[in-house]
């Protein structure tokens, strides 16, 4: 190491002439001494490796060690308890008798003497085996050793452990027939390769070549010492085994890495889970929560469902409850309070909420006051002083982010409609001192209002703050701030009207209004806003879809512990004014962060029509069996019907047009789909009276369908007595009897030696002709993963395979239920169907007439008329085991 | 070359026609004999073997009390899946301590017998490690018969028992040694019926037949610290964790994130008493844990009720699975806290996993050395090792065998076994308690014998035996 290092030291010492002359000026002797160093280097890298391998195969040793002699202290320990005892060594009788019963060559001969021989017969008839050796030597003998039988127990059939499912699963990634398997086929005495084409090759993903620390080396030491040119990337090309542009993409990192090392700028967690979007915080809800199940990490429906949203929402009301209780210190109804009094002579100027022109500026302010006025006016003065006391904290805390924040770009028309959204008087007090500087008229009385605040600590701070924009009036009215303190309202409201009025002016001067907007209040919102984080904007975006525009509900169950009511409140008025006014005062007016909220909402827009969602996993849905390019054959095997088709929630948001993924497909809608209930191509359920619906006069069973208590007008279940005023559940006789899948009401199966071949499924108790038995579920596989599987299924006899469906096969070989040991016969007892229970496509199987107690269950299996296999052909041969090879996949299919 | 070497096998195998696996592996036993009465057994052993062998001895002292309390335990939630996929870093910095072949003859061996056991091949031959009296023999599988056997001090061997199956078409392909709680050496077996048959050597009968697996069980482990205990690999993907004496299936493990194809090996840990390997024709290795279960094992020792009402769990997610080989892995074994895996490539390979603590679903596998090993392509070809785990010996198709020193860096070849007359596929090997003794069994159903030139003593220290 020394020595390497010491020489590495030495042919650093001979660049110092170039290293200045960038990569394009390397000569030849600069790439050589490269090589010769990197080659250096990697030797290094490897000894070291080696040492270290060295090390932990010795500590490796030394603990093993530790564990052996362990080990063999407890085997000791046995034959430690056993000296002396009678029979100590079990074997010791046989041992001795043993010394007799030498068998192989005899050592006196030694080895390799051809002419012994050794032969050692076992006598079935007398269970004896005899032992004798003759050879040259001449010394033969014969030795009789019995043979201890071992009686015969009784077999299970084979099997493939297999794993209970009560539900269909989507087939797991990893669990694909992966592409190289291999195996052994014990008649043709070949390997056989399972995947077919190349087009099960794609996979396009090239590896990435991972670096290791030794190869990082060798690129670190060649970056810094020669730079990046290509010269020196088609080097290091040959010591690592990776592509140029991954090489240089890796220098980048380590100089990252190296470098930048120290300047390590983090976030705290909470700011880092701020600073996402909603829509990026979601994507694992989205990504993992099934909408039809209501589960996460739903197995049937996968991950990456389309995002279906219902067209038809509930509307929401703009008006709160008249009745409402403050939320908390924060509530925002305090601040109405306050402002109750001003609300006054404001009160039903304006009732309606929208406003078109910049003028109705002055509304809004007026309808959100006049809002307040339900407010009781009685506990005014007894919140005032809390109220008071919660803005100073405020003031405080917007001072000091004042000092940091520069002038907000916000536009005035926000300036004032926050401003009576401020739960403060003294701020609106402040609010008028910025106009004032601009408004001479007000100027005096404001300030000195602004003065007359009751809190000194807030004062000071603004004194030091204002003090540019307000100019020298502060010191004046600084003295007479505490002597006015008591006077606050009168004033106070009509200031802030006039204000207001002012304020709507003033927008239109707004260039300099903002110059000028630096004082606190303005800083005071600004901070605020700069505080809404991506994620609680989106939050409350979504608050005000869900709740209306309740500021209390929003904060306490969407922002709790982010903002407070009035926050939110607050938010909620600037957001709203500044919305409202976008479509006249246009783009210029808008603060940048009005702006990046309209370019919110439209992208959320997009974001909720769009179709496929962008996540890798969905990649699985790529294999739809159209094009597999599968035999057409396989079509028939449905035995005269057409195939069933998959259901897929369309997104429609109205009716259902031409471009509906449903009409498309040929389903039909169903709950789950975008649009509304009078979509024409909606699937109306039946009107079965009594819910009998077990005849094909129902609608849902003639399409077989499972009534679906969401659709159906009559079918519907029920549990309890009806003591809680529920409605009584109903007999038997009441019950849709159209519902057994969806209700899991299925009856007791065993599993069992089949009388005909291998294992059996038994029913337990007695059942009716059409009851339904139980479901057949296994995994749910592409017809091209369906092909790759029964390929192997096939070859060992036993196939699970179950055509589902136009997309999905059923695969009940790993996962599955016990009825996929039933077996096939050609007079069977039960029936499959296929059944669309909730959207999903679901396998029941029915008693094709009475059967009594613990009977063997049969059912067609319906093989297409080329893929049965040998024994499905045979008019009574059912048994699955026994049979020869088929060459084609062996499908059950339903009736 | 796997497929090839895959019919090789089965064109050797004449036995069972449907099986096309002769599994011929060596068990070397490394189980040692605890028996599980041996709360005596001041065992210095480790802390978890220890524990291991406290509890069955206390669950054996509950057994009169009402079960209902042993029943009261806490239903264990199935594991999430949280099983590691690991795959071997490459490139500089990370390379392998290749073996070089040429051997040291650090020690000098020699043929000195061999016994013609049947015409069927010997699939397996095992020493009993777990018990010191019963280090010098050994136990062979050929066909449907288990024969036990003495290695003699002279060269010899001699017959001590052979058990003979009822039904011919048994093949066994594996052999175990195992241990009843008094200490009897149990002979556990199984091949393709998948019936697991335990004998008791002390009595020369049967004790139980074990069923449950449905498809041939290639190979049956024993836990050294906790020898009631066996795990069996089978055909039917599963592993299945066993109480011999009891009888009870305690854990299957298999399932979502078991193996896809037939398990081909399966090993315990020597000092971990939770933890085993596993290998099979799906190419992986997976490690596995029954610490979350543990407690079912302590059950089935007091368990007394019918053995089909034990409540056996399923585990369906490894600790680990590691996808370290493009090919059948037919055996592997752990060295210490590094795993010996062989896949049908020429060579073994010694590595070790290394996961993030904070996240032990990733990491990657660290390939530390190799030991190759000519013309071993076929598959079920089994390696074992002398009781340190100090020397490992593999045959390989031409009838030679490789005896590595597998515990130095790099690995060291001590000596190539090869005699004129061992033209057939070694399966299994079997090396004595300090590999003085090296035996192999062949397809063409001979044991063969080498034994260490000048050594002074038999394979075994006799100096116990009488």
């Amino acid at each position: 190491m020394a020595s390497s290092s010491s020489k590495a030291s030495d042919s650093s010492s001979q660049r110092p002439k170039r290293p200045d002359q960038g990569p394009s000026g390397k000569d030849a002797a600069g790439l050589v001494a490269l090589h010769g160093k990197l080659a250096q280097l990697k030797r290094q890298v490897q000894s070291t490796r080696l040492a270290a391998i060295k090390e932990r195969v010795e500590a490796n040793r030394k603990a093993l060690q530790v564990h052996t002699c362990a080990l063999f202290d407890v085997a000791a320990a046995a034959e430690v308890a056993s000296r002396g005892a009678e029979g100590g060594n079990a074997l010791s009788r046989g041992a001795a008798e043993g010394h007799r019963r030498f068998v192989g060559w005899d050592s006196a001969s030694g080895p390799g003497e051809r002419e012994l021989v050794h032969v050692q017969e076992e006598n079935l008839v007398a269970g004896t085996l005899v032992l004798s050796s003759s050879g040259g030597s001449g010394a033969s003998h014969r030795t009789v050793v019995q043979l201890v039988k071992l009686p015969v127990v009784d077999k299970i059939p084979p099997y493939t452990t297999w794993i209970f499912l009560d539900k269909n699963q989507r087939m797991a990634d990893d669990q694909s027939v992966g592409r190289r398997r291999i195996y052994y086929d014990p008649i043709v005495n070949e390997a056989l390769i399972c995947s077919e084409s190349d087009d099960d090759v794609p996979e396009p993903e090239e590896e990435k070549h991972v670096f290791t620390e030794g190869e990082d080396q060798l690129i670190w030491k060649a970056t810094q010492d020669h730079g990046l040119s290509r010269e020196v990337l088609n080097v290091l090309c040959q010591f690592v085994d990776a592509t140029p542009s991954e090489i240089e993409e890796r220098s980048e990192v380590l100089f990252e890495k190296y470098e930048k090392q120290s300047q390590s700028s983090y976030k705290t967690d909470l700011q880092l889970f701020l600073d996402k979007t909603m829509d990026v915080a979601l994507d694992s809800f989205d990504n993992l929560f099934c909408r039809r199940c209501l589960v996460f990490d739903c197995r049937l429906h996968g991950c990456s469902q389309n995002l279906v949203f219902p067209s038809e929402k509930q509307p929401y009301g703009h008006e709160l409850d008249e009745n409402k209780r403050p939320c908390g210190d924060q509530c925002y109804l305090r601040r109405r309070e306050v402002y109750q009094d001003t609300c006054n002579d404001d009160r039903n100027a304006c009732t309606t909420y929208n406003m078109d022109s910049r003028s109705s500026s002055l509304k809004v302010s007026a309808t959100i006051l006049s809002e307040s006025e339900d407010s009781n006016r009685d506990e005014d003065n007894i919140k005032s002083t809390s109220i008071v006391e919660t803005s100073r904290s405020k003031i405080t805390n917007s001072e000091y982010a004042d000092k940091s924040v520069t002038p907000p770009p916000g536009d005035a028309s926000e300036t004032e409609n926050v401003s009576p959204d401020m739960p403060l008087r003294t701020l609106g007090r402040r609010k008028i001192s910025k106009h004032a500087s601009k408004s001479n008229d007000h100027s005096p009385d404001k300030r000195q209002k602004i003065y007359s605040s009751p809190f000194p600590f807030a004062m000071s701070v603004l004194n030091k703050q204002s003090v540019p924009e307000i100019g020298e009036t502060c010191p004046d009215s600084i003295e007479s701030a505490v002597d006015q303190l008591p006077s606050l309202d009168d004033p106070n409201k009509k200031i802030s009207t006039k204000d207001m009025c002012a304020g709507s002016t003033t927008n239109t001067t707004e260039n300099t209004l903002r110059d000028n907007n630096n004082n606190l209040f303005i800083s005071n919102k600004e901070h605020s806003i700069s505080h809404w984080s991506a994620l609680e904007r989106d939050l409350y975006l979504k608050g005000i879809e869900i709740f209306g525009k309740n500021s209390c509900l929003i904060a306490r169950n969407l922002l709790s512990g982010l903002k407070t009511c009035m926050e939110v409140a607050s938010y909620m008025y600037n957001n709203g004014a500044a919305m409202a006014k976008r479509p006249l005062s246009g783009k210029s007016i808008l603060g940048d962060f009005a702006e990046a909220e309209q370019g919110y909402m439209e992208q959320d827009l997009v974001a909720r029509t769009r179709i496929c969602r962008r996540k890798g996993r969905a990649r699985k849905l790529k294999y739809t069996w159209k094009s597999a390019g599968h035999p057409t054959v396989r079509k028939r095997i449905g035995d005269g019907k057409q195939w069933y088709t998959q259901y897929n929630p369309c997104g429609c948001q109205q009716m259902c047009g031409k471009d509906c993924a449903c009409v498309e497909n040929g389903t039909c809608c169903e709950k789950y789909c975008g649009c509304s209930k009078s979509c024409k191509n909606r699937f109306r359920g039946c009107h079965c009276a009594k819910s009998q619906c077990r005849s094909r006069q129902c609608p849902c069973f003639a399409a077989s369908r499972e009534c679906d208590p969401d659709v159906c007008r009559n079918c519907w279940v029920s549990c309890g007595d009806g003591s809680l005023g529920e409605p009584l559940a109903r007999g038997d006789g009441y019950q849709c009897g159209n519902m057994k899948l969806l209700l899991k009401q299925q009856q007791r199966i065993l599993l069992g030696k089949s009388d005909v071949a291998g294992w059996g499924a038994f029913i337990k108790n007695p059942v009716n002709r059409n009851d339904y038995l139980g479901e057949y579920t296994g995994e749910l596989i592409s017809h091209r993963e369906a092909d790759k599987r029964g390929k192997i299924y096939d070859r060992a006899n036993s196939s699970f395979l179950f055509d589902l469906n136009e997309q999905y096969v059923l695969d009940a070989y790993r996962k599955g239920d016990k009825l996929k040991f039933a077996n096939h016969s050609s007079n069977p007892n039960c029936y499959a169907k296929v059944m669309l229970v909730a959207g999903d496509h679901r396998v029941g199987i029915y008693a094709k007439d009475r059967i009594e107690a613990s009977e063997e269950l049969f059912y067609d299996y319906r093989y297409g008329p080329d893929q049965a296999p040998a024994w499905a052909r045979r008019p009574e041969g059912s048994k699955k085991d026994e049979a020869s090879v088929s060459h084609h996949r062996a499908h059950k299919v339903a009736r | 070359m796997g497929p090839t070497s895959r019919n090789h096998k089965s064109s050797q195998k004449d036995v069972a026609p449907n099986e096309a696996k002769p599994p011929r592996y060596p068990q070397r036993n490394r189980s040692i004999t605890a028996s599980a009465s041996a709360s005596a057994f001041a065992s210095p052993a480790v802390a978890n073997s220890r524990v291991a062998k406290e509890r069955p001895s206390s669950s054996t002292a509950g057994e009169g009390e009402p079960q209902e309390t042993v029943l009261k335990l806490p239903s264990i939630p199935t594991l999430p899946a949280r099983m590691a996929k690991l795959v071997p870093l490459e490139g500089l910095g990370c390379e392998a301590a290749v073996g070089s072949l040429t051997p040291s003859r650090e020690r000098e061996y020699k043929v000195t017998n061999k016994h013609t056991e049947g015409r069927r091949p010997v699939y397996a031959i095992v020493f009993n490690f777990l018990d010191v009296r019963y280090y010098d023999i050994f136990a062979t599988a050929c066909g449907p018969r288990l024969s036990t056997y003495r290695c003699l001090m002279n060269g010899k061997f001699a017959l001590l028992q052979s058990y003979l199956d009822d039904d011919m078409n048994e093949s066994f392909f594996t052999v175990s040694w195992a241990c009843d709680i008094d200490g009897n050496p149990l002979l556990v077996a199984a091949g393709s019926t998948g019936i697991i048959r335990v004998i008791n050597c002390a009595t020369e009968k049967i004790y139980k037949s074990l069923v449950g697996h449905g498809g041939s069980v290639n190979e049956i482990k024993s836990q050294p610290s906790n020898p009631s205990l066996i795990i069996s690999a089978s055909k039917d993907e599963s592993i299945k964790l066993w109480n011999v004496q009891t009888g009870i299936l305690i854990l299957v493990f298999g399932g979502v994130g078991g193996h896809r194809h037939e398990v081909l090996g399966v090993d315990f840990h020597t000092s971990d008493i939770y933890r085993f390997l596993s290998c099979g024709m799906d190419n992986t290795v997976r490690i596995w844990s029954m610490k979350e279960f543990w407690e079912y094992v302590e059950k089935s020792y007091s368990w007394t009720d019918a053995t089909s009402k034990f409540p056996t769990k399923f585990v369906q997610f490894p600790v680990l699975c590691a996808e370290i080989h493009s090919n059948y892995v037919d055996c592997t074994k752990w060295l210490g806290d590094f795993v010996l895996s062989k896949s049908v490539e020429n060579e073994i390979l010694l590595w070790e996993s290394i996961t993030k603590e904070e996240n032990p679903g990733e990491g990657h596998i660290d390939v530390l050395q190799k030991y190759p090993v000519p013309e071993c392509n076929i598959w079920f070809m089994k390696f074992s090792c002398d009781f340190h785990h100090n020397q490992l010996a593999i045959g390989n198709r031409d009838g030679k065998v490789y005896v590595w020193k597998v515990q130095t860096s790099p690995p060291v070849l001590i000596a190539r076994l090869n005699n004129p007359q061992v033209k057939s596929a070694i399966r299994q090997t079997a090396v004595s308690f300090d590999g003085s003794t090296i035996l192999a069994c062949t397809e063409d159903g001979n044991i063969w014998r080498w034994d260490e030139v000048d050594h002074p003593t038999a394979p075994v220290p006799s100096k116990k035996q009488k």
